[in-house]
């Protein structure tokens, strides 16, 4: 390994989140969570709504993803997704409200309700709130 | 010759348009510079979208996917016709709508899907021309989630087997001045990166190439269409400017000779006073 550290993008369509480097990073990638460090495999994978941690020496920086694709080219890795949230952004209130509103629609199973959406809705809640 | 009442008073309402056009090209040029921001911010997305993408597809046996296969053109289309919602953008709406036409006259049973609605009002009188979809007002608060929605229905249809072939036509921004109109195919996606832009990597795909490819085609779509609507908003607001900029112009110019045909009518009128009261005051001597 010739350099121990990796570049991370974090692209969205309206603006770059992040741009810079990082020792590690851990990513909520469809099968799984996993970690990326200097050297990893060639390697693509969808995101599932999670948690990424960014660490930088001592520090680590949380991220609520909620959609996305991820590459790795040598130590190169970008993640591009249409929303993310810093872990101290979130407003704990209002994921807690979207929360209840979205279990108290899948509880009553009214016709017209769109459980997809309503299931979409209490992941990213919950995932908000875990954070 | 004119009343002078009357050619103050055209004057006067010259003058308002003036300030009118004036004020639209101020509001156009701001506008512009939003939609050129977005432009530039959406670019490394998209352009990192189109790598991954293209990389597999060069990985792939090209043939075995229908959203790369070239081959299959012969199929039923939909053209999305990208207009304005408003007019008073010089040629911009006209510009658009004849390529349309011209596009329906080579693929002659195309369905529509119209985003703007100036397309949309010309294109619903032609007859047995089947309108999919529109999309109107859009442009006035333009944000990703409206243009995510538009991207969501194109998905469906052309996965729901309804199309084989998306194609796009709208203005390209090129600068103020400049906008180009651009036929462009969304589905199948077509060579998007220079060959070197390829990626040459093994790489590892999880959960599989085409669970991947699914997805990146999808975030595709969603930023094609977010661009091409923010490309035809930059192109309509540069239009804009442009004809309004001519239009305060040309009421400068009209200006300018009205006043003086003003002062001209006004010098006549005082000549024709002092004569009659000359030869008024000679007659009585």
């Amino acid at each position: 390994m010739a350099d121990p550290i990796i570049e991370l993008r974090v692209i969205l369509p309206h603006k770059s989140v992040f741009d810079g480097t990082c020792d590690h990073v851990i990513i909520p990638g469809i099968d799984g969570d996993f970690g990326v460090s200097a050297g990893h495999t060639p390697f693509m994978t969808v995101i599932r709504p999670g948690i990424m941690e960014i660490f930088t020496g001592e520090d680590v920086t949380k991220y609520a993803l909620h959609d996305g694709f991820v590459s790795v080219e040598n130590s190169k890795v970008t993640i591009v997704c249409e929303t993310i949230e810093k872990a101290d952004e979130i407003d704990r209130e209002r994921a807690e409200a979207a929360k209840k509103r979205a279990e108290k629609r899948i509880r009553e199973k009214l016709e017209d309700t769109d459980f997809r959406r309503a299931e979409i809705a209490l992941k990213k809640a919950l995932i908000r709130l875990e954070i | 010759m004119a009343n002078i009442r009357d050619i103050k008073n055209r004057i006067e309402s010259v003058k308002n348009t003036r300030q009118i056009t004036n004020a639209m090209k101020m509001v156009a040029a701001a506008k512009l510079q939003k939609s050129q921001a977005n432009i530039i911010k959406a670019r490394p997305y998209a352009d990192h979208i189109a790598q991954m993408l293209m990389t597999i597809k060069h990985k792939k046996n090209q043939a075995d996917s229908r959203i790369f296969d070239d081959a299959a053109k012969a199929g039923k289309r939909a053209l999305i016709v990208v207009t304005a919602d408003r007019g008073l953008c010089g040629s911009f709406n006209s510009l658009i709508i004849k390529q349309a036409v011209e596009y329906l006259k080579q693929h002659p049973k195309s369905e529509v899907i119209c985003i703007g609605k100036k397309g949309y009002d010309v294109l619903k009188k032609r007859p047995g021309l089947v309108i999919k979809e529109k999309y109107l007002g859009l442009f006035n608060e333009m944000n990703f989630a409206a243009s995510a929605e538009i991207a969501q229905f194109i998905k469906n249809i052309f996965f729901q087997w309804e199309y084989d072939v998306i194609d796009v036509v709208y203005n390209h921004f090129k600068s103020i001045m400049q906008q180009i109109i651009t036929v462009k195919a969304l589905f199948p996606i077509p060579d998007l990166v220079e060959s070197e832009g390829i990626s040459v990597l093994d790489f590892i795909y999880e959960p599989s190439m085409d669970e991947v490819v699914a997805e990146l085609s999808n975030k595709y779509i969603n930023v094609e269409i977010w661009r091409i609507m923010l490309e035809s908003s930059a192109s309509e607001q540069g239009a804009r400017m442009t004809a309004m900029d001519s239009a305060t112009d040309n009421a400068s110019e009209l200006i300018e000779s009205l006043t003086l045909n003003y002062n001209m009518v006004r010098q006549a009128a005082i000549t024709k006073e002092i004569i009659e009261i000359a030869s008024g005051a000679e007659a009585l001597s």
